[in-house]
This record gives C-alpha cells, structure tokens and sequence, in this order.
C-alpha cells in the first residue's frame, strides 16, 4: 500500500518542517522589581505620614539593559482596584476623596545599567487626605518589557 | 484506431422544462467541466472516443450521474434536473461547486457552508470557523471574536457580508464581529493577500459570507433551529420562514441567545498574583445576550434580480469582573455570584444595523452587478468610574458624559459597489469599482482615538484567461484613493504639567485636526493547472496595501486596561505587502493531500511599539506604545490530508505552521504580536449507513494538538503548548415526514486547562472554557414545496 506511506511520510514532512526552530538572541525577559531586601521601601501594607519625607527604595535589575521607572501614587478608598500582591492589607472603610494625594513620577535610569537601586526622595504633603493608597512602580528595559507592582499602603 | 474530436452535448431543463444556466458538469474520466449558458446548453469539444461518466452538483438540485460512450460520432443529451426542497439541500448534495471553485481561483480558497457551521458550531462565527487550517481568532469571553488569518488580523482582513465589506471597530481585540452564524449561508475564506478584489484591508485575506440561497419559486417553509449549550448555559434558538412565488420572494429569520457566565477548568486564577477565587468555576460577569434579526426580500427573474437585506443584530455581554483589560479589580463577590446569568459591570453593548441592496442584470455575454450600502455600528462600553492618571478622584456632577459610559464608538458607513463580468471568449473579465463613506463619532470619559471622517475610492480589472483545457492565467490591476480627517479632542480634566520648572493645571489637547490623503497601486498575477489525473496546482503573486487607520495615525491617550499609553503616527504610510502563495493539490478516490505554503514580505508593517519610555505627561506615567513601521517578513503554510480508511470511516489532517520575523525597527528580531503557534488536528470519522430513520448520521474525533508559543514580543507571554479533544455526532431523523437535524458536540472533552496565545485575556492568564456540550436541532418544514405543488396538479 503506497498511499499510507505516502500519507505519513508527508504528516512527517511537515511537522519536521516545522521544529526547525530559530535559534534566536532576542530578550524575552521580563525587568524585575526587587522590593525584598530590608532596606527597601515601601512594601505592601507599608505606612507612610502626612507631612513627612520617605525614601522610595527598590532594586532594580534586568537580564540586558534597564529603560526607565515610573511610579503612580492614588488613592484606593472605594478600593476599586487591588494590589498586584498576594497579601492582603486591613483597609479602612469606603469612603469619598476630598483631597486625595495624587503622584505621577517618572525616574531616569542612567543607560546602558542592568541593575540600578532607586532612591527617590518623596514628600507627602500635610493636607491630603489619609487612608489607603496604591502604590504603582511600572519599570520597562530597554526592549519594551514592563513590570508592574501595584503595592497597597496607607498614608496616616 | 481511437477517434478524436468528437463532441459531447447537451441541455439541461428543471422539471417545469424551464432551461437551467449556471449549471456545472464534470466529464469523466477526461477531469474537464463546462457549464450550462443561459439556454441549458453544454458542450465538450475535442473528445477521444470511450467510455464516459458526467455528474452535475448544484446545490439546488439532486445530483445527476449519467454514464455512456462515445464511439464514432457526436452525441446530444437532454437532461431534466429534479429541485431539492430548500434548506435540505446543502445536507444531500455534494458540493460539487466548492471544489470547482477551488480549482478556478489562483487564491487559497476555503469554502464552508451551512452544514459545517451547524457541525461545529462554536460561541461565534469566527469560532466556528477557527478549525480550518490557517484560521484563528482572536477572542474575548465566550462569544465574541475577530477572526485571524494566517496570523494577521484587525484591520488586515476583510469581512464582506452580502457583498458589503463588514465596517465595525475591527481594531479593538475585545468585542466581536457583529455577525449572525445562523443567518450565514456560505463562507468563502480567502487566505493571503486579496486586495485587489477586496480595497486595503484584505492584506491579511478576506471572508466573504454569503446569505442563505434563494428559495426555489413557489415554495414556502422555513426552519427552527434550537441550541443548547452546557458551558455557559446557553440557550437559544432561530426561527428561519421563507417564501416564494415565481419571481418574488422573501426569506426572514430571527435569532435569540442567552447565556451565563463562562466555566473554565479552575477554581481559581491569578490577576497578576492576585488569587481570584472563581464561583463554580465561573468567569464572574461573562454573561450576555444576542439577538439578530433579518430580512431578505427580492425579485428574480432570468435575466434581472434585485434583494434587499437588512439586518440588525444586538449584543450585551460582560468582562470579567476582577480585570477591566489587565487591570486586577476588587469586586463585590456577593452581588455577582448571586446570579451567573445577571451582567453588571464592566459590561459592552453592540448594535450594527444594516441595509444592503445587491442588483444584478444579465445581458448576453455580461453581467452587471451593484451593491448599495447603509450600516451603522454603535458600540458602548460601561464600568464605574475609576480615576486614573490625573483624573479628578470624584466624577464631576456637571459633566454630561454618563458616569458608567467608558466608551462610546458610532459609526455610520455608506458603501457602493459596482461591477461588470465580461465573457469574451477564453477571457472572463471583471471590472469594478467601490466607493466607501465613513463618519466616526466618539463619546464617553475616556479617551483613546478622535472622531473621523473617512472616504475611500477604488477601481479595479481582473481578467481570468482560459489558456487551454487545464491551464488558467489570472491577472488584475487595482488603484485605490483614500481621504482621512481626523477632529482635534481635548480633555475633559486637568492634567499637571511642568514647563520650564513651572507647574500649571491644564486641559490637554490630545488630538489635533489631521487630514491625510493616500493612494495606492497593487497588482496580482496567478495560474491554475488542473490536468487530469488528480493533481492540480495553484500559484498567486500580488502586492497589497491597507491605509492607516485612525487609531494608528491619532491615538494618543492612556489604555488603562493595558497600562499603556498609546501614541499615533501622524507620517505613517499605507502600508504595503508582498506575498507568494502556492497551493499543489492531489486528489484520488479514496484520498487527498493538499500544501499551501506561503511567502510574504512587508517593508512597512504597521505596529503598535511597546518603548522603553514612560510619559508622565500626555500618559500619565504609563509606558509609552508608540505607533511604527517596520520590514517583516512571513511565511508558512498550511496541509490538509484526507484519507477513506474504510467504506465509512475517513481520517483527516488539517496542520498549520506560520513564522514571523520583523526584520528593521526597534523590535528587529522579534515576531509579530498575536502569532498563533503551530497546530495540528487529526480527526477520524464514521458516516455509518444505519437502518431506520437516520440517514446521514456522522461520529467524529478531533484531537488537537498545539505547539508552544516561544517567539513573542513584547507585551506578549510565552505560551505553552496544549492539546484539546473535540467530539462531533449527528443524524437526520425522520420522524414520520417531519426531518429532524440533531447535532452533538463535546468541545474540550477532557476539560483540559490551557492558555490561548491570541486570546485578550492571555496576558493575565485566564484559562480558556472548559468542557462544553452542545446540543443542536434543525427542524425544517414546508408549507408548500415544489413537489406538492406538482403532486397537486
């Protein structure tokens, strides 16, 4: 029976047509966003105060070249979004955003690193309004992957 | 000594001795086919002497097989045809016609007609569609999907219906096309680059739905379909009524369904590492509702037709609640695991309406056909306000804008279509020409392309060249002129904004007025070989081209579903491509191979670059996608094998492969978003003959198995490999005279988890439905067919 083989042979054909798999050096890495060590600052369910200066501390690395680092703070008190994280934070009560701190910030990284420590200095004024916020850091590399994490804290 | 030269003729009557034109007839074993001209008539010339077979396949009528032998001279044939009841027909017949149109379009052709749809009905026409070979989709819950042709799709593949290129918002991954699988009569899939029938858009291909047939003169009946679904609940059904006198007649259908929430095979998923716990395995707020409603009404006669259609259809239907794009959510559990049918928010509704004419005339030697088109598509997407970026926390009383309207699109398209088919000798030739109409109005909080205007203009000339008995030629010229203006946005809210290290609050503007004008010329060559003895080749060279549109020239606003801040290109060019196709076919009884291998060359690829860059300003801290072009290249290919193992049983092999590589730009090196993996499908199935009332009864396997998708691009996610099984049965019961279609189908048998690398929810990694049953009727009836009336006389 010619036609089997025929029919296999071709089934085979193909399929070794298609493993020929390109062997290619593109990045499909993913930035990563190192908020473990014990120096970094804020972590989920961190807490921040009205009218005072903390240091934003986070590492951060790639496997090739770093592009740049942005961070989001808003308010969550109708707590429409969760946090990125596994764990979860004691959240106040929903309520209405009278003045809510509201902080869009984006950081250069220095070219060419593929590790870099932020530490940015950022002042939360006295007359916002506590409670609980998100904290977003959204790092890209240089080939256009992005990390987010969307921490929760509370500005008291 | 073999006599050459001889002729076979004939002339073909319905029963009422009404000639019948357009009717195909095969010779064998000579492999060569005529078709009968307005009179009834066919010849075949140049015949050697011997024994013969001719066959007919029309949908309309029963298949005629004829035997006989020529020895020394000519021989004349009158044949009658007997009509087949409507509806029935596609289930009886062999389509004879597919495979002739196969063999005389230099394009890779797919046909599937009603009988396919109603085996492997899925939760969308596209769906349905999705298991043919090149064919994927890109989807969003269980009923909504674009289709995706050898990885291409969006903008890049037309969708004619009636006749009419299909105008949604086809950019959007997260709603569906706007079209009624049970109102489809035929679907012709072209695979590869069409524009030069199609305008810009057919780069990627084009499908081509054509409505139900006409019904036969002086019949009235019609169909109900019923529908059943275990996966999400759904139910459903469309009631199909039709008639005719001699020339006039109207065929009319409505459709309804209704479903809950979606299962998959988890009772848990991770937004990000965010653990949603998933009700009885339910997507929470997936549910929704259909409904389209038709109208096809018309006369007919020899030389002159007329239909209009219209149509409506209407769809609400959920996201998942605990991601609004990829955006984790916190909901109330309580109120939407109360009920998995109820739909809150964030939810979309969708209506297209549309009127379309189709008149054609028949004089000797041509045929003159026109379209005229109205449609209007409304898009609206719903969920409470949530302020991001610089949005004010609390949604201002005095703004007009609902509170819950995210987005509104509104669409309003006029469309005419004009051409002329020429038979002059060996040559048959097209002429045509489009012209296309678009207003574009936006609405809602937020914000991502402006409102436009769009005008397009195309002429074209096609000539099919008969060389010989087994060789056709196809040559075409297309010039198209296309006109875009787009209207200036501004913000609704203030924005912070540091100039010169002073900080204002200000509205941004984040659409100026932009008009841009295009013009393109593309071209297509092919070849057709059909000699005898069952192989048969096809080749195609063309050039196609799609303008830019709105979205890639003017976006510039935040998608917060995506965290990205999208930006438009304003200098952007039409793009341009460039494909190879072959197609080498072998056919026997008993088997068939058929290898579609295509090459395809962009040296200006329209997408949408995710940068390093964030943008604090225009985007509110997100990472910048910035509109660019660049080289890619493709190729692939699809296989298709068919085997009779037994008298009843066949197996089949439908196999894809696809490679993208972009070649220049930023992304040099890596593929093209949406990719779909290599994927195979082995299927076997039984038609048994069995005694009693069932007639064609069919059992069959799917068994597919899908690569891993390692080549991505940002934003993409590696996708593993995944293998799926799918069951179909089915048979015609006759109970007394009243026929019965019932259809069964296990989708995902095995309830397999598994990712989908085209599916908008793959990036936050919800798994796709799992077990799904469905269980569909067909009960067609008929007040009044031919035969009674025949009978009666």
């Amino acid at each position: 029976m010619k036609k089997p083989l025929l029919f296999i042979s071709l089934i085979l054909l193909f399929f070794t047509g298609c493993k020929k798999d390109s062997t290619s050096e593109i990045d499909t890495e993913y930035p990563v966003i190192n908020i473990e060590s014990a120096t970094a600052f804020p972590k989920q369910c961190s807490t921040v105060k009205r009218g005072e200066t903390f240091i934003f501390r986070a590492q951060m690395s790639d496997n090739t070249t770093l592009g740049s680092v942005s961070i989001d703070i808003h308010h969550n008190f109708d707590h429409h979004t969760h946090s990125t994280e596994l764990a979860t934070c004691d959240m106040e009560t929903v309520k209405t955003p009278v003045t809510p701190f509201l902080l869009i910030q984006s950081y250069p990284i220095a070219a060419g690193l593929s590790s870099y420590e932020v530490q940015q200095e950022i002042a939360v004024p006295a007359s916002v309004d506590p409670g609980d916020y998100h904290f977003m850091i959204r790092l890209t590399d240089k080939e256009g992957w992005q990390t987010i994490k969307g921490l929760s804290i509370k500005i008291i | 000594m073999q006599a050459q030269n001889l002729r076979l003729s004939g002339i073909i009557k319905d029963e009422q001795g009404q000639p019948l034109k357009g009717i195909v007839i095969y010779l064998y074993p000579a492999s060569r086919q005529a078709t009968t001209d307005v009179k009834g008539y066919f010849v075949f010339n140049n015949l050697s002497a011997g024994a013969f077979e001719i066959q007919t396949g029309h949908e309309s009528f029963k298949a005629l097989q004829f035997k006989s032998e020529l020895r020394s001279g000519n021989l004349h044939f009158p044949f009658i045809l007997h009509r087949l009841p409507h509806q029935l027909a596609e289930v009886t017949v062999k389509d004879k016609h597919i495979a002739s149109r196969r063999q005389e379009e230099s394009l890779n052709v797919e046909v599937v007609t009603a009988d396919f749809i109603q085996r492997n009905l899925g939760g969308s026409l596209m769906k349905t569609l999705e298991r043919l070979p090149g064919i994927k989709t890109i989807g969003i819950g269980s009923g909504q999907s674009k289709p995706l042709i050898r990885g291409l799709g969006f903008n890049r593949v037309v969708v004619v219906d009636k006749g009419v290129k299909h105008e949604g918002q086809q950019w959007g991954a997260d709603h569906g096309l706007e079209i009624d699988q049970f109102a489809a009569g035929e679907v012709e899939l072209i695979k590869g680059a069409a524009s030069f029938v199609y305008g810009s858009d057919a780069i990627g291909g084009a499908i081509d739905i054509e409505p139900a047939r006409v019904p036969a003169p002086y019949t009235l009946g019609g169909s109900v379909d019923l529908i059943g679904k275990t996966n999400n609940n759904l139910y459903g059904t469309s009631v199909n009524l039709y008639g005719r006198k001699r020339d006039w007649f109207f065929d009319a259908r409505v459709t309804y369904q209704d479903y809950g929430d979606y299962r998959v095979p988890n009772d848990k998923v991770y937004v990000y590492d965010y653990a949603v716990n998933l009700h009885n395995n339910q997507l929470r707020n997936t549910a929704g509702t259909e409904t389209g409603l038709h109208l096809n009404t018309g006369y007919i006669n020899d030389r002159f037709r007329s239909i209009f259609y219209l149509s409506n259809t209407y769809s609400k239907s959920g996201f998942f609640a605990n991601a609004h794009g990829l955006e984790p959510r916190r909901v109330d559990e309580v109120l939407h695991d109360a009920s998995s049918r109820d739909l809150l928010m964030p939810n979309q509704k969708v209506n297209h309406l549309k009127l379309i004419n189709h008149t054609e005339y028949q004089l000797p030697g041509n045929r003159l056909e026109m379209e005229l088109g109205y449609q209007h598509n409304f898009r609206q997407e719903f969920s409470p306000y949530v302020n991001h970026g610089y949005m004010p926390p609390v949604y201002p009383a005095d703004l007009q804008i609902p509170a819950s309207l995210e987005r509104e699109f509104d669409k309003r398209v006029y469309s005419i279509n004009l051409r002329d088919n020429i038979s002059l000798g060996r040559h048959e030739v097209k002429l045509g020409a489009n012209l296309e109409r678009q207003n574009n109005d936006i609405y809602g909080w937020s914000f991502l392309v402006p409102s436009f205007k769009q005008s397009s203009t195309g002429a074209f000339v096609y000539d099919k060249y008969k060389l010989s008995e087994t060789v056709l030629l196809h040559g075409a010229l297309r010039y198209d002129y296309g006109q875009i203006n787009m209207f200036a946005y501004q913000d609704w809210f203030n924005s912070t904004v540091t100039t010169d290290g002073v900080t204002a609050m200000e509205k941004l503007t984040r659409a100026e007025d932009l008009s841009r004008v295009f013009n393109s010329l593309v071209w297509s060559a092919g070849l057709n070989y059909n000699p005898a003895g069952g192989f048969s080749l096809k080749a195609n060279v063309g050039k196609s081209f799609r303008m830019p549109i709105a979205k890639e020239l003017a976006a510039n606003g935040v998608n917060y579903h995506y965290f990205s801040y999208e930006r438009g290109n304003p200098a952007l060019s039409p793009e341009q491509s460039y494909q190879a196709d072959l197609s080498l076919a072998w056919a026997a009884p008993g088997w068939s191979v058929q290898l579609s291998p295509f090459y395809n060359y962009f040296p200006n690829y329209i997408y949408l670059n995710p940068t390093a860059a964030h943008d604090y300003f225009y985007g509110a801290g997100n990472q910048v996608f910035q509109y660019a072009q660049s080289r890619v290249e493709r190729y692939g290919g699809e296989l298709q094998l068919k085997y009779q193992l037994l008298k009843n049983l066949t197996t089949e092999v439908l196999a894809e492969y696809l490679y993208a590589k972009q070649l220049s730009g930023e992304k040099k090196g890596y593929t093209l978003p949406f990719s779909p993996p290599a994927s195979a499908l082995f299927n076997l199935t039984w038609s048994p003959k069995l005694k009693g009332r069932f007639e064609d009864s069919y059992f069959s396997i799917d068994y597919c198995i899908t690569a891993a998708q390692n080549n991505i691009v940002p934003p993409e996610k590696k996708t593993p490999g995944y293998q799926i099984i799918n069951l179909q049965a089915g048979s015609k019961v006759r109970i007394h005279k009243q026929a019965v279609m019932i259809s069964l189908q296990a989708q995902n048998l095995l309830n397999t988890r598994y990712l989908n690398h085209t599916s908008f929810y793959r990036l936050i990694e919800l798994p796709e439905a799992g077990r799904n049953i469905v269980l569909s009727l067909k009960v067609p009836f008929n007040v009044q067919s031919q035969t009674h009336k025949q009978q009666n006389n």
